[in-house]
């Protein structure tokens, strides 16, 4: 058992910069929590006084039920990777992974079969032996991970420990800690600003921005409802196309006006508009570019391509319509014939549309999605 | 070029933009103007600053006595007799040792009053009433020494009386504050710490005060104290014919600052001496630092330079001149430029002066004796410079000679562009220490020069000063000299930190070097 | 064309090259000269004035032979050795402890106490030795038993001399630490297992030249030995015995195989730990 909860936890720096707000959250035994947001949102503060690093300013962090604010870190029971790894420069591969069990005066015998093992999961046995200057970044990481792991901590902290690794070896370690999470089976907080990172990963996901929590959900709702429009546009990428619109009620029917078409809101989204009674209005509108279909001629928006970015399995063309807003949109290669590719070039007209079901509707006072 | 220039005043503050678009003379000029416009905002925000400082203390003086009250008014009986009895609330917790300490410090501290401290207190305002005399001693039929006082014990003892009445008073209240921290951790149910814990927490949470307690310790009796007592000699009359013993010295306010300042003295060779020697120090110190800052770097360029080969040899050899203790080249090079020393010996006998008439009296003579020891603290200084700006000079990054190049500019123009503004700006701190090592830089004048030449100029009460004497040399004169003059030495150095000090605030605040903090990085 | 410029500029560097080379000469033997005409004076026999030479005309150990038997030279000597060794070692510990302290740790009143040293700085060092001096003959560290007195001078303060090494631990990675605590080590362990085997260059940088620096030291040591010779450093030592123009006359030679003999082990210690040295002043002097 290994539960974290935060309870209006609040980190005034000297000075008085706030840097986390009122933070509240409960994290179950055995869940993968991701924080995520841009950088100086507060997520690494918060992680940092979960580990006992930081001070906290306000409110109460409890570890399996007891208040820790008072803890040393090496009293919490938690183990902490850095995104810096963090390796002690002067000491062996071994003896980086040995060293949390030799503070608590672990027998020698032990700290052998425990540093063996860790390092047969992590496949670095055979480095065991040199200095972490001899070590490749991904090998690194694995030590920090090793020495993390080896004591068996009630919470596995991670910050941001894959930024310092280059992009392909990044998608392999991220596939690694799916893997591993597997097989230590306790709790994880994991810090990052990449959202690819937090999708994959996260059984949970905490949006945080400017030191509030912007949303907390699984992968799905975060996705799929975001509460609001800084949610919406940090997760996804391309990140969703975002513009002013109209909601107009016609009898029971919903439809959004946005550069003279007119599209029913249809599906669920639409019901809930019925539910909560909601009047004629401004929205911001958003649509991701994978929701963004190209349309016959004679339907939808007109725009031109500005720039078409060729990814290979999609296209990704950043389009203007005519009063000036961008719009983003993703096509899937493999549905187009030759004649159709050839068409998507520079300064082409093309027309575009999305349906009713894909849209989500936001407040452009407030930004809140309007549904919630 | 004007100063008005077409659209905007450099009198006024201007947008960063509108600054960008100055011409380097005109950008120049705004700076001074600005630089002499925030002085006095800057000087009424540093006696803002200080005044807070003061109404702080104060304020945390009323609270404190409040809190004093009120946990007197709330405490339980452990801590209302603690007030009296040190340590007796921390005993009766359980903290025996830290009681004990308590305590015995309130009882050293009150045997220490009782017998000896009430007596030097007493003495403080006057620093003794009776020197010591010869008496006629009956018994022994002889004249005998009867001790009177010193005014040096009573200064001494008096101010560590005072420190330590200081002391006392902290603890006191420290002992005040445990009781209450104690109380209330007892009431919400806690565990008070042991001397077992206190002793554990100085590895961990506290390990600062276990390394601190050494260097502090050294700091506070080897620096801070003799400091403040040579601050409070100032304002005596301690010199060698008023050595306290034999006859007392005492109290005499700001006289030796007027004697100095020749305010109402109408005897103005001491103030005459003071300016001459001060403005040299700030002359020497200058030529010191900047001859050896851009010749130090030019050498390290130079070895730097791409195809120029035996690099470690070069450098090598200048730094193994270095690994020579100075006093060593300075008392042997000192001696090579005397009257008949080695210079002139070999000068004579190349032919390149004629007879004795002609020796170059490098050290009797004023204006050749500064620049004599000008350029040999060039000879000094320039291979530790070069070892610094070599660090430096490594340090910058490849690239931005690449596009320099690129962009067409030369050696020169590399040189100025980029090489220099880099080294500037990683030095500044150096440079600014650097000068005030000088303004101090006792060894190199000492030994070679000892300040010579004599300048009748400057013979004033503190005796014969050299025209190559700095203040730090001319403090040590007055010390070692016959008069032993304690009381002008306190003052003179209490002058050169006057002088750093101001050095140093300027560069420190005007000077908006931390605002591009992050640019070089 | 294009090959004209290009032999136009290897030229040009070749040039400014020779003229780098013919500097880099002069200055190494400008550099040089005087210690070398310091070792060959020191050989001299025929005279012990200064003369207008420097190749001895009559060659031999003379000069050695009476500094070690006729001076005091032996005993500045080992003054100086014993309050090198006990202040490099006292030294270190306090400016590493002090530096340390106020690079790794975070503590109330750091800035504030790191301000008040910077001020205390703006005083001349000397001016404290007056009541030093003072306090010192009340218990007896000065003349004759100069040596214990001067170790206390040098090494009291010492601490306010934390820049250079706190730089350097500057640029330690803070992030070692933090692992480390989250690893189960106090801030003790910390300092003894992580950070000081990490810190070789600057402890053998800080031994150094607290070893060396009472090679060097004229005020202080002149001021609390005053007249007494056997409580002299060399630097006083050797001052004294050219301090006026009869004894510069006869014992010039002398004073120069003085030099040499102190600047031998010095010179050789220095040059073998030059590394660590190089180290220490580009590392940490420049953030002062």
């Amino acid at each position: 058992m290994s539960k974290v909860k935060l309870t209006d936890v609040k980190k005034i720096y000297n000075g008085g910069v706030v840097a986390v707000h009122d933070f509240n959250l409960d994290i179950a035994d055995k869940e993968f929590v991701v924080f995520v947001g841009p950088s100086g949102c507060g997520k690494s503060t918060t992680l940092r006084m979960i580990a006992g690093l930081e001070e906290i300013s306000e409110g109460t962090i409890e570890i399996d039920g007891l208040v820790v604010n008072d803890l040393q870190p090496k009293d919490r029971d938690i183990s902490m990777v850095f995104q810096n790894y963090a390796l002690y420069p002067h000491m062996t591969v071994f003896e980086n992974i040995a060293f949390p069990l030799r503070l608590r005066k672990t027998p020698n015998e032990e700290v052998f079969q425990k540093v063996k093992e860790v390092a047969e999961i992590l496949g670095i046995t055979e480095y065991l032996n040199r200095k972490p200057r001899a070590l490749s970044g991904g090998q690194r990481q694995r030590v920090a991970i090793g020495r993390a792991m080896v004591r068996n901590p009630k919470v596995f902290l991670m910050d941001e420990p894959l930024s310092n690794l280059d992009a392909k070896l990044r998608n392999q370690m991220r596939a690694e800690i799916i893997l591993l999470r597997k097989r230590i089976d306790t709790t994880f907080v994991y810090v990052t600003h990449d959202q690819t990172e937090a999708m994959t990963l996260g059984d949970r996901i905490v949006i945080m921005k400017d030191g509030y929590i912007k949303q907390v959900g699984t992968p799905d709702e975060v996705f799929d409802w975001p509460h609001n429009l800084f949610v919406a546009e940090f997760i996804g990428a391309p990140k969703m196309n975002t513009f002013k619109a109209d909601l107009v009620r016609e009898g029971d029917d919903y439809y959004v006006k946005a550069f003279g078409a007119k599209i029913l809101v249809d599906g669920q989204k639409g019901d809930m508009l019925k539910e909560k009674h909601v009047e004629n209005r401004e929205v911001i509108l958003g649509v991701r570019p994978e929701h963004v279909v190209l349309a016959k001629q004679g339907e939808g928006i007109d725009v031109t391509i500005q720039v078409n970015e060729m990814m290979g399995s999609e296209l990704h063309l950043h389009t203007i319509t005519t009063d000036g807003t961008q719009i983003i949109v993703r096509v899937p290669t493999v549905s187009l014939s030759h004649e159709e590719r050839a068409k998507l070039t520079n300064g082409e007209m093309i027309r575009i549309s999305f349906e009713g079901k894909v849209m989500h509707l936001f407040d452009p006072e407030s930004e809140n999605n309007i549904l919630i | 070029m004007s100063i008005k220039t077409n659209h905007v005043n450099l009198f006024e503050d201007i947008s960063d933009l509108d600054y960008l678009g100055l011409t380097k003379f005109q950008s120049l000029l705004y700076n001074i103007i600005h630089f002499f416009k925030a002085i006095p905002s800057w000087l009424i925000n540093l006696f803002k600053q200080i005044g807070k400082i003061i109404a702080k203390f104060f304020n945390s003086i009323v609270s404190d006595i409040k809190d004093i009250g009120t946990t007197f008014v709330h405490g339980d009986f452990k801590t209302k007799i603690s007030y009296f009895v040190m340590g007796f609330g921390s005993i009766a917790r359980g903290q025996i040792f830290r009681g004990i300490l308590f305590f015995l410090f309130e009882v050293i501290f009150i045997v220490y009053m009782v017998t000896t401290g009430g007596y030097w207190l007493s003495k403080y305002p006057t620093l003794g009433t009776v020197s010591s005399g010869r008496q006629y001693d009956a018994k022994l039929d002889t004249y005998v020494t009867v001790p009177g006082d010193d005014s040096f014990k009573c200064l001494f003892y008096g101010t560590i009386t005072i420190i330590f009445i200081i002391c006392f008073v902290y603890t006191w209240r420290t002992n005040i504050k445990q009781n209450k921290i104690n109380e209330e951790l007892i009431k919400n149910g806690h565990s008070l710490k042991h001397a077992k814990d206190d002793a554990k927490s100085l590895l961990d949470e506290e390990f600062h005060k276990t390394l601190l307690a050494l260097p502090i310790t050294g700091i506070l009796l080897f620096t801070v104290f003799p400091i403040l007592f040579m601050v409070l000699v100032a304002f005596t009359n301690y010199d060698g014919a008023h050595d306290g013993y034999s006859n007392l010295f005492t109290w005499v306010g700001l006289t030796n600052f007027n004697e100095l300042f020749n305010i109402n003295t109408g005897n103005s060779q001491l103030s005459l001496a003071f300016g001459e020697i001060l403005s040299w120090t700030l002359i020497w110190a200058f030529f010191a630092t900047f001859t050896n800052y851009f010749l130090g770097m030019f050498v390290a360029i130079m070895i730097n330079k791409k195809g120029i080969k035996l690099k470690k040899f070069w450098r090598g050899v200048l730094v193994l001149t270095s690994a020579v203790p100075q006093f060593i080249s300075l008392l042997y090079i000192s001696k090579m430029f005397a009257a008949n020393g080695l210079v002139n010996g070999m000068m004579l006998r190349l032919g390149i002066i004629k007879d004795l008439s002609q020796v170059i009296r490098f050290w009797e003579t004023p204006t050749l004796a500064r620049i004599t020891v000008i350029v040999i603290n060039i000879w000094i200084g320039i291979p530790y410079l070069m070892l610094i700006t070599t660090g430096i000079l490594m340090n910058i990054p490849e690239d931005l000679y690449e596009s320099a190049k690129i962009d067409g500019a030369n050696a020169v123009q590399q040189f100025f562009k980029i090489t220099l503004p880099y080294m500037l700006f990683v030095t500044g701190p150096y440079l600014l220490t650097s000068f005030i090592g000088n303004i101090n830089n006792f060894n190199v004048i000492y030994l070679l020069s000892t300040g010579g030449p004599i300048n009748p100029k400057l013979l004033s009460s503190a005796g014969a000063a050299g025209d190559t004497d700095l203040l730090i040399t001319w403090l040590f004169k007055i010390t070692m000299g016959a008069e032993s003059k304690y009381y002008l030495a306190s003052v003179i150095g209490i002058m050169i930190f006057v002088v750093v000090s101001i050095l140093s605030l300027i560069v420190y605040n005007v000077i908006p070097s931390t605002r591009n903090e992050e640019d070089y990085q | 064309m294009a090959e004209k410029k290009h032999m136009g500029a290897k030229a040009k560097s070749r040039l400014s090259n020779t003229i780098i080379y013919i500097i880099l000469v002069v200055m190494t033997i400008v550099w040089l000269i005087p210690f070398i005409f310091l070792v060959l004076e020191s050989f001299r026999l025929e005279t012990t004035h200064q003369v207008g030479y420097v190749i001895p005309k009559q060659w031999g150990f003379d000069n050695y032979i009476k500094l070690f038997t006729k001076t005091d030279f032996p005993i500045w000597f080992g003054n100086t050795f014993i309050i090198g060794l006990v202040v490099a070692i006292v030294q270190t510990i306090i400016v590493l402890s002090m530096s340390y302290t106020l690079s790794r740790l975070r503590f109330k009143g750091r800035k504030a106490m790191m301000n008040v040293m910077l001020v205390l700085g703006f005083f001349p060092g000397f001016l404290s030795m007056i009541l030093l001096y003072k306090v010192l003959s009340w218990v007896g560290l000065t003349g004759s038993n100069s040596v214990p007195g001067l170790i206390l001078v040098y090494v009291a303060s010492s601490g306010m001399g934390y820049y250079v090494s706190k730089g350097f631990f500057d640029t330690i990675s803070r992030s070692l630490d933090e692992a480390a605590r989250i690893d189960g080590a106090t801030r003790f362990q910390i300092f003894t297992k992580i950070i000081m085997p990490l810190s070789k260059p600057i402890v053998i940088y800080t031994i150094l030249t607290a070893f060396m620096a009472p090679w060097g030291d004229f005020m202080f040591a002149k001021y609390i030995a005053h007249a007494a010779s056997d409580g002299m450093n060399v630097a006083v030592g050797l001052q004294n015995m050219i301090g006026t123009q009869a004894s510069l006359a006869a014992n010039y030679t002398m004073f120069c195989a003085g030099g040499v003999i102190v600047a031998i082990p010095i010179t050789i210690l220095f040059m073998s730990l030059q590394k660590y040295y190089v180290e220490g002043v580009t590392g940490g002097a420049v953030k002062g």
